[in-house]
């Protein structure tokens, strides 16, 4: 087949292709028909608020609905200039860059030890992926009581008095701390896969070069999780420059300890809904997106390199 | 994949389909597990954003209001306090299925679009339940008249207090003949007080709770004492800032010199520590249930007057009709009827240590045996409100940009010339913003365009 | 690689080594390893044993100063509680209302989809798809002021149908299931046309039968997301009658302030269902990630 273009991700080997013909002739009948009630779905919830929050971004819609005015780019301008709105975009930011690296490292630390032990793989991996399993706002209010400075087990464990949740040096690290306990157990269900995936002969001809662990480690196990790696990385960064859910549990709805933890969605949520500024809240949704897209575009460009002179 | 397990798999087909045929019926009614079960003829969904003892006062007058009236079922939730209600609030309005009833603060009416997100309540339901206009202090009322329509029935009124120890203050030779904190009538006695106070505490407790990293309660004190140097923030017309930046230091400066003096331990948990026997602390006045419940010997005045003029923050609960796409019928009037009901009966409320706003509650004989309410309702009378505008009120706006920077100075992390400056600087950008809700400034809507 | 065991292969590597695996006797090394995997869970699950521990607390003993693991006095008025006020039971079947439609419509309008790109032609399909693949990059986070208004201007604000329907497009599902079809041999459905059925019969009769395990990892990956969905709901639902069970935990309060042993209950209430349904649908999910893997590999 030819006509894929436009797919992200160079396809597969597959059987051979059948006749163009019947495809053709079948195909052309109901090809449609079997996309479209996606297609509507799509357009109404995905394309639709795309281009609205497009237009909204132009104008000074508020939330009631009612009484939009064009304002050109004032939106825009406005908003290069909040520092809010910076602020937040930090916040995320290094949340994202404390939360990547320690989530790959610790996933890939989980499903070794999971894929080495050889009794019991289930239940190392239910206890692994469980906290995945929480609602994001049971994990909040979960570690929010753990911080708690009174009568919270990290303080007592440690046997420390940090004030986690109101100092703004802490905050947005237990915001950290809980979404690597929640989320860890996903990118390691990744990791396991691919460890699994890895063919047993390949350790076994190195075995028999005489090869030890490490260098078997070194040589197979990670060159070949390179791909699984940099999928871990990109799906993390995406989540996490979207964080909001924990953070806003933890601090009650509130930004944090001067505003510490006020994410780029969160920023973006109190615009629209709580300062009632639905244009001004779309044109940064709209700034959002592009950012997210470029981070996206960013991988899908790495990735065909990658492809073009490994491989 | 293993081998396929015929039984089990229809099984689970079977299931599954009815689980997604029975949801989608269900989800079809729309109307939730709760709402279907209730039995009643009507049903008022009523939100607040009490907990604590507040929550418990507030049951306990809806649980007398359902005992009477068997017919209605009032289904009370509560959410988070500040603003994550009020997002709340106004997403369901803008959503055209809102709550039928639901509380607001008073300062909160003006910008939340009286006749977009809220309904006018209905002047003469109100009186068949009961509520007329000559029962509450005119100047309450006027508040909640937005363009001749009544948009808040007004349920209480709540003050930022002083509370004291007597036990303590007895020691200190603090109190007067009647057992009250002697009187106050300037910083110097002020600071002289919690010094002599200072000694008669326990090692290891602080003198004054002071909240200081609550940028909230921050701003109703610095709201509090700037009325008492008789501070003002704009002009007549809202079109220029008049906020003195003088007066607002010598204020900051006196909140921040409890701190530097040793008055006030930053962070500190200040209910906790009075409990445990500091002599002072300030907070609203909805700690009276928590002192209670403690079975403290304790007072509580209004805000000394430390700049000369009595004042002291008041805010105002009021109830709200939040705007439905069809408003009106059976819950319209149940709600109504509940808000009369429960503003009538407010003498539980004032449990809670707030002022009733209803003033034939107020000058009953139950409520002025009420202690320590009683010393204080004289703050009735003093009341350091906000400016009126649409940026304005409890956890709005105004109070999250200039809290923090009260906060901020009386930590320590500005001086209180550079934070009021500051705080100079933000409201003459609010004073330029529109309210997103019309597109109007403070100004023009003073001006009255007309809506 | 070989391709020879199953028609149907949507995950190659994951076969390669097979169960031809012999039980090794205990060595140093794996005690070692099994002990520290023991050590580890014990860290990782203990927030969660802690949350167990104070649910079966009184509210007092909840809050003491300093905290200790386990309850004094064992009492399970927290549970009793949360039953009593019936807000989680009402919000428990609401998530369950949800998420089982969001799961159905995903399933029929996804695997309509994923088959329609994989195995049919039409015009524009290639633009059609790039434009599907570009939402992967939309979700509520990114987007939710203008779906919002979106969904406000439908009328849609506090219904079922405005939780539900936003969350039954999500093109990676599509995504994933257009690479399993890619997967399937052709020659199956050549010959089915050849006897002279239909594009749907073929779909109903030979394609979606070979497709359980796919539909099935789709199909529990989409509950857990609906399930645990936060966002969403709570943008679109203020009405606590409507919430769902993460939504309804973290917005509505209880009047009587923070009851940390019922809040705890509360949240293993949420959770239980999932943890419920990875025991027994533990190898479709491993293999639900193993497909997000490739799908976005």
């Amino acid at each position: 087949m030819t006509t894929s273009a436009g797919t992200v991700v160079a396809l597969r080997a597959r059987a051979a292709a059948p006749s163009t013909t019947v495809r053709r002739r079948q195909g052309f009948q109901h090809g449609g028909w079997f996309v479209a009630p996606f297609l509507v779905l799509f357009a109404l919830f995905v394309i639709w608020p795309l281009l609205r929050g497009l237009w909204l971004s132009f104008t000074d819609a508020n939330i009631s609905g009612e009484g939009a005015r064009f304002v050109g780019l004032d939106n825009y301008r406005e908003a290069l200039g909040d520092q809010l709105m910076w602020d937040a975009l930090g916040h995320s930011a290094y949340f994202t860059l404390l939360v990547v690296p320690c989530i790959t490292v610790l996933a890939f630390l989980l499903a070794m030890l999971a894929h080495h032990i050889e009794r019991g793989k289930w239940l190392w991996r239910l206890c692994f992926f469980m906290p995945f399993l929480l609602p994001s706002t049971v994990a909040g209010n979960l570690w929010q009581w753990l911080f708690n400075p009174g009568t919270g087990m990290v303080n007592h464990v440690l046997g420390i008095e940090t004030p986690w949740l109101s100092d703004t040096s802490y905050a947005l690290l237990a915001v950290v701390v809980c979404t690597l306990w929640w989320t860890v157990g996903f990118s390691f269900l990744l990791y396991l896969a691919a460890l699994q995936g890895i063919p047993a002969h390949l350790y076994e001809a190195a075995e028999l070069d005489g090869a030890n662990a490490w260098h078997r480690m070194v040589h197979i196990t990670l060159p070949m999780l390179r791909n699984i790696t940099g999928l871990v990385i990109a799906l993390q960064v995406l989540a996490s420059l979207q964080v909001f859910d924990q953070a806003v549990v933890m601090m009650d709805f509130g930004p944090g300890p001067e505003g510490s933890t006020r994410t780029f969605v969160q920023f973006t949520l109190e615009e629209g809904f709580t300062s009632y500024r639905v244009g001004y809240a779309s044109a940064i949704s709209i700034i959002f997106f592009v950012l997210i897209a470029a981070v996206a575009l960013a991988r899908m460009w790495l990735l065909r390199n990658r492809e073009e002179d490994g491989r | 994949m293993g081998r396929p397990d015929l039984d089990r798999r229809q099984l689970l087909a079977a299931a599954g389909g009815l689980a997604a045929a029975g949801s989608f019926g269900f989800a079809a009614l729309g109307q939730g597990a709760d709402a279907l079960a209730s039995g009643a003829d009507t049903r008022v969904r009523y939100w607040n954003l009490f907990s604590g003892g507040d929550g418990y006062n507030m049951i306990a007058m809806l649980d007398a209001f359902r005992a009477e009236h068997p017919g209605i079922d009032v289904k009370d939730s509560t959410l988070q306090w500040g603003s994550p209600f009020y997002t709340k609030l106004a997403m369901a309005a803008a959503g055209n299925r809102a709550p039928d009833l639901g509380v607001m603060h008073l300062g909160r009416v003006t910008g939340f679009s009286p006749g977009r997100l809220l309904d006018p309540w209905d002047v003469g339901l109100l009186r068949k339940y009961g509520v007329r206009e000559e029962d509450f202090n005119p100047e309450l009322w006027k508040r909640a008249v937005v363009d001749g329509e009544l948009y808040a029935l007004p349920l209480d009124i709540h003050v930022q207090l002083c509370f004291y120890r007597r036990d303590v203050l007895d020691r200190a030779g603090l109190l007067d003949a009647d057992g009250r904190l002697v009187p106050v009538t300037s910083t110097d006695e002020w600071f002289d007080v919690l010094a002599e106070a200072r000694k008669a505490t326990k090692d290891g407790l602080q003198t004054l709770g002071l909240h200081t990293n609550d940028q909230n309660i921050m701003w109703w004190f610095f709201v509090s004492f700037y009325e008492q140097l008789s501070g003002t923030y704009f002009d007549a017309a809202d079109t220029e800032v008049v906020f003195d930046t003088d007066k607002a230091a010598e204020v900051l400066a006196f909140l921040r010199r409890h701190v530097t003096d040793g008055y006030s331990i930053a962070g500190a948990a200040d209910a906790e520590q009075f409990v445990n026997g500091a002599p002072f602390t300030m907070e609203g006045n909805w700690s009276v249930p928590v002192f209670d419940t403690a079975e403290l010997d304790y007072g509580a005045t209004p805000l000394p007057p430390v700049f000369g003029k009595r004042a002291t923050h008041a805010e105002s609960h009021s109830f709200v009709l939040p705007h439905q796409a069809r408003r009106g019928g059976a819950a319209d009037d149940a709600a109504h009827r509940l808000a009369a009901y429960v503003v009538q009966h407010a003498r539980q409320w004032a449990g809670g240590g707030h002022i009733p706003a209803h003033m034939p509650t107020l000058s009953s004989p139950e409520y002025r045996a009420l202690k320590p309410q009683s010393e204080y309702v004289v703050a009735m009378d003093h009341q350091a409100t906000e400016p009126k505008v649409w940026f304005a009120g409890s956890t709005g706006i105004l109070a999250q940009r200039l809290g923090p920077v009260v906060s901020a100075s009386t930590m320590g992390s500005l001086t209180p010339d550079a934070a009021a400056r500051r705080m100079k600087g933000v409201l003459t950008e609010l004073i330029a913003m529109k309210n997103p809700m019309d597109g109007r400034t403070a100004a023009q809507a003073r001006g009255g365009a007309g809506r | 690689m070989s391709g020879t065991s199953a028609p149907v292969r949507v995950e190659p590597r994951t076969r390669a080594r097979t169960g031809t695996r012999v039980r090794k006797p205990w060595t140093t090394g794996q005690i070692v390893l099994t002990l520290l995997g023991a050590a580890v869970s014990v860290v990782i699950l203990s927030p969660l044993a802690w949350a167990l521990f104070t649910s079966l607390k009184s509210e007092t003993e909840a809050v003491e100063v300093p905290p200790h693991w386990l309850p004094r006095d064992w009492t399970g008025q927290a549970w009793k509680a949360i039953f009593e006020t019936g807000n989680i039971t009402n919000w428990f079947v609401n998530s369950l209302v949800v998420s089982v439609c969001v799961t159905t419509v995903v399933l029929v309008v996804g695997a309509l989809a994923g088959y329609g790109f994989a195995r049919t032609e039409f015009r524009g399909k290639g633009a059609l798809m790039g434009v599907v693949m570009g939402g992967l990059m939309i979700s509520p986070a990114v987007l939710g002021v203008p779906l919002f208004t979106t969904v406000q201007q439908m009328g849609m604000v506090d219904t079922y149908w405005g939780m539900i329907l936003p969350q039954c497009a999500p093109a990676a599902m599509v995504y994933i299931l257009y690479k399993f079809f890619q997967g399937v041999p052709r020659e199956l459905e050549e010959a089915a046309f050849i006897d002279g059925a239909g594009r749907w019969r073929v779909f109903l009769t030979i394609v979606l039968p070979l497709s359980r395990p796919s539909l099935a990892a789709v199909g529990i990956f989409t509950f857990i997301s609906s399930w645990n969905n936060f966002l969403w709901p709570y943008m679109v639902t203020n009405n606590p009658d409507l919430m769902t069970m993460p939504n309804g935990i973290a917005t509505v309060m209880n009047s009587y302030g923070i009851q940390w042993a019922q809040l705890m209950a509360g949240g293993l209430m949420a959770g239980l269902p999932l943890i419920v349904v990875f025991v027994f649908f533990q190898r479709q999910i491993v293999a639900g990630v193993a497909h997000t893997g490739l799908a976005g590999q």
